[in-house]
């Protein structure tokens, strides 16, 4: 598909900041979803409320920019109310951890047909670089001027355990892994979660020695180890910290009955 | 095929000039027009895609470059010289 | 399905459930709340496979953000709960304000505040049906007081929130919606749907139609719909910034409904010259029907809308009348207003009963305020 077929040409170019890793995760979306042949007048696009929750508004389909944290249950009534409808939902790591975390479990747990992107740059980045449940141990943020007492969550994990068909999690620095994932996450029936690590230098990177973005890839590889493979032990791997691991890789991908099947729900003509 | 940066969309994070493994861009010294000091393609005939056409392969520039400024260009007969 | 004509004897809830069935309702979201779990209860039954969805989330926050996806898939949709639900909903129910989604929501006020009496009545929650939300925004809402409304105005609160693209609140009550009556399904009955003609692409504005409602841009079809809270457009760009975008875009979806007020606003008049008028909703209207029924000095003034707020027949009788005595179970919500509107009119006197602890006001009780006022 061509990129202003796929894009919205009069709301380019995007507002990003420079380096930020939504424009990476769009691009691996947009080379996913044409290399599937996707049809994008059957698809809808639903964000919640910051940096990536935008991303729906640039895509050239019907887009539902809805309310902090609550993007998942207004995609429920969307799919079911038109089963036929494709739903793709773009969300943040405090939208849909923080706010959106009842909504994120119970989503998984229910199983409705539906692709949810995560964007996790650790940190609330449109209102200025407040902790996120994702902000590692120790880390500065506005919030967290002498470092974050909290630990953080572990939102793939946590999509694994409530009940979701197919989790991923791959970072900004593994492009082709991610798009190869998205591909899976689209094609497989019922909820089916990607989380993206990705780089805020603006918000989060610039306060944590890591102003440039190329600093912060570079964490994420070093950081990076392949779940099956991770070395931290049983309690340890819930901790995106700089001495810890982001595991990545296809987390689970099980085949449970979708929300639609269990009910009978037909699709209208 | 080469790429080419956008200089009306790049706004000089370098993200190709760390991932590139074959080292084609550099940062750049001249500010755009947008105000940014956007990198440039110093090297394109290291790429991988020099002077192939059809199936690419690599692609981590194009699929990193988060404001979409790098596209693929067929080369010049020059280009596919180097 | 809907249900067929005929006359039954049902629960004010249950008559609410016949009402959404037949007004063409698809999609429900439900939590269990006193006293409206029977109207999911019986939505459960009656919306599978082809009839519709039936859904119990999470909370009620995932609820109304259900209903409201789920009307942009194109359904008719509903939920219901009842004070500490409608408090969680509030978020939502402005979203659907500003970006104009028929959704229909009925709350069956018990007492207040907080978890307060779960199974006794009250008109608590009156003013936030309007106000609950931050910002300024305008809605419809009905408020029942016989089973038979509580069919009636189910289906008027789907047609006026398809016709408005507004959000549309049932006020019903822990009385009303328990109590046991009679229902009358008729043959035919009007069923209003979203206007869908007329539709432009995205980039391009809409010339301003006479109703202010733009067509609805149903998910799916083609339209490349762009919905969101923020401030927008006519052509559905985020402007936040911009002072003029805001005051049009505002001001439109007040006056999109004050301006239709003639055709939303429903009441019953009974003996409208008399000397001393009652002004009341709900159940709380329940012992002045009475009293107005049996005694031609009193005349009530029963309002069936509460939102908009009915101004025009409140000043009607108060410009014929001597006194007016407004009774609501709550401390004082419409009161303000209806006292402001009848002092304008140029009625003197204007009491207040106010019974708030669970109970409409009797008959007994209403005579009693009325002696005092000199009225009987």
């Amino acid at each position: 598909m061509q990129i202003f077929e796929f894009y919205r040409k009069d709301r380019w170019p995007h507002v990003f900041c420079p380096g930020c890793g939504n424009g990476t995760v769009m691009n691996c979306f947009y080379r996913a979803f044409s290399e599937l042949d996707l049809p994008l007048d059957g698809t809808a696009f639903v964000g919640g409320i910051g940096c990536s929750s935008r991303i729906p508004l640039y895509i050239n389909s019907d887009a539902l920019h809805t309310t902090h944290g609550r993007a998942i249950p207004f995609a429920t009534g969307l799919k079911l109310s038109k089963p036929e409808l494709k739903v793709v939902v773009f969300t943040g790591d405090g939208d849909l951890g923080a706010i959106g975390g009842n909504h994120f479990i119970n989503g998984c747990r229910r199983n409705v047909d539906m692709t949810v992107i995560c964007i996790n740059n650790n940190i609330y980045g449109m209102t200025g670089g407040q902790a996120s449940i994702t902000t590692p141990h120790d880390f500065q943020s506005t919030t967290t001027p002498y470092g974050n007492k909290e630990y953080p969550f572990d939102l793939a994990e946590i999509a694994v355990a409530a009940g979701a068909n197919y989790v991923a999690r791959w970072t900004t620095r593994h492009v082709h892994e991610l798009t190869k994932s998205m591909k899976s996450a689209l094609q497989k029936k019922g909820f089916t979660f990607v989380e993206i690590v990705s780089q805020c230098p603006t918000n989060f990177g610039r306060r944590n020695k890591m102003a440039d973005p190329a600093q912060m890839l570079d964490w994420f590889k070093a950081s990076s180890v392949k779940r099956d493979k991770a070395l931290a032990s049983a309690i340890d791997h819930v901790d995106l910290n700089l001495a810890g691991q982001i595991t990545v890789g296809e987390f689970v991908d099980r085949d449970r009955e979708c929300y639609e099947e269990l009910i009978g729900v037909e699709k209208h003509g | 095929m080469k790429p080419v940066i956008d200089h009306k969309l790049c706004k000089g994070c370098n993200i190709c000039v760390y991932i590139c493994p074959k080292k084609c861009y550099s940062k750049g010294a001249e500010l755009s027009e947008l105000g940014y000091f956007d990198a440039v393609v110093s090297a394109s005939e290291k790429c991988y895609n020099h002077n192939r056409e059809g199936k690419l392969i690599c692609e981590l520039c194009i699929l990193s470059c988060p404001d979409q400024a790098i596209s693929w260009h067929p080369e010049t007969e020059e280009e596919k010289k180097k | 399905m809907k249900t067929p004509a005929g006359e039954y004897f049902l629960q004010g809830n249950d008559a609410c459930v016949e009402g959404a069935m037949t007004a063409g309702l698809r999609f429900f979201a439900g939590y269990p709340i006193t006293p409206s779990t029977e109207i999911a209860e019986g939505l459960a039954h009656r919306l599978r496979g082809k009839d519709g969805v039936f859904l119990q989330m999470e909370d009620e926050i995932a609820c109304i953000s259900a209903v409201i996806g789920a009307s942009w898939g194109g359904a008719k949709a509903m939920t219901a709960t009842s004070g500490p639900g409608f408090s969680l909903m509030q978020e939502a129910i402005g979203y659907a304000a500003m970006s104009e989604t028929p959704v229909v929501v009925v709350n069956v006020m018990r007492g207040g505040p907080s978890t307060g009496q779960p199974t006794r009545a009250s008109q608590g929650d009156v003013m936030q049906t309007k106000w609950g939300s931050h910002g300024d925004y305008q809605v419809i809402a009905f408020a029942p007081a016989s089973v038979q409304e509580m069919f009636d105005l189910t289906v008027d609160c789907f047609n006026y929130s398809e016709k408005y693209r507004v959000p549309a609140f049932l006020l019903s009550d822990a009385e009303v919606g328990h109590m046991r009556g009679l229902l009358k399904i008729p043959e035919k009955i009007k069923i209003v749907d979203r206007k869908e003609k007329g539709m432009k692409r995205t980039d391009e504005a809409y010339d301003v139609p006479d109703d202010l409602v733009h067509p609805f841009p149903i998910f799916g079809k083609g339209h490349k719909a762009m919905v969101t809270g923020m401030t927008h457009t006519d052509t559905s760009k985020i402007e936040p910034e911009d002072v003029k975008v805001h005051q049009d875009l505002v001001k439109r979806l007040s006056e999109k409904v004050l301006r239709n007020r003639k055709d939303i606003n429903k009441w019953e008049l009974m003996c409208p010259g008399s000397k001393t008028m009652i002004v009341s909703y709900g159940s709380a209207a329940l012992g002045g029907k009475e009293v107005a029924a049996t005694d031609s000095r009193v005349g009530l003034l029963r309002l069936k809308s509460i939102w908009p707020l009915p101004e025009e027949p409140i000043a009607e009788i108060a410009s014929q009348c001597e006194q007016i005595l407004v009774c609501e179970m709550n401390l004082g919500q419409l009161y303000p207003s209806i006292k402001r509107i009848a002092l304008e009119a140029g009625c003197r006197k204007i009491e207040f009963l106010s019974k708030i602890g669970g109970e409409p006001p009797t008959p007994g009780e209403v005579r009693h305020k009325l002696r005092g006022m000199g009225a009987i």
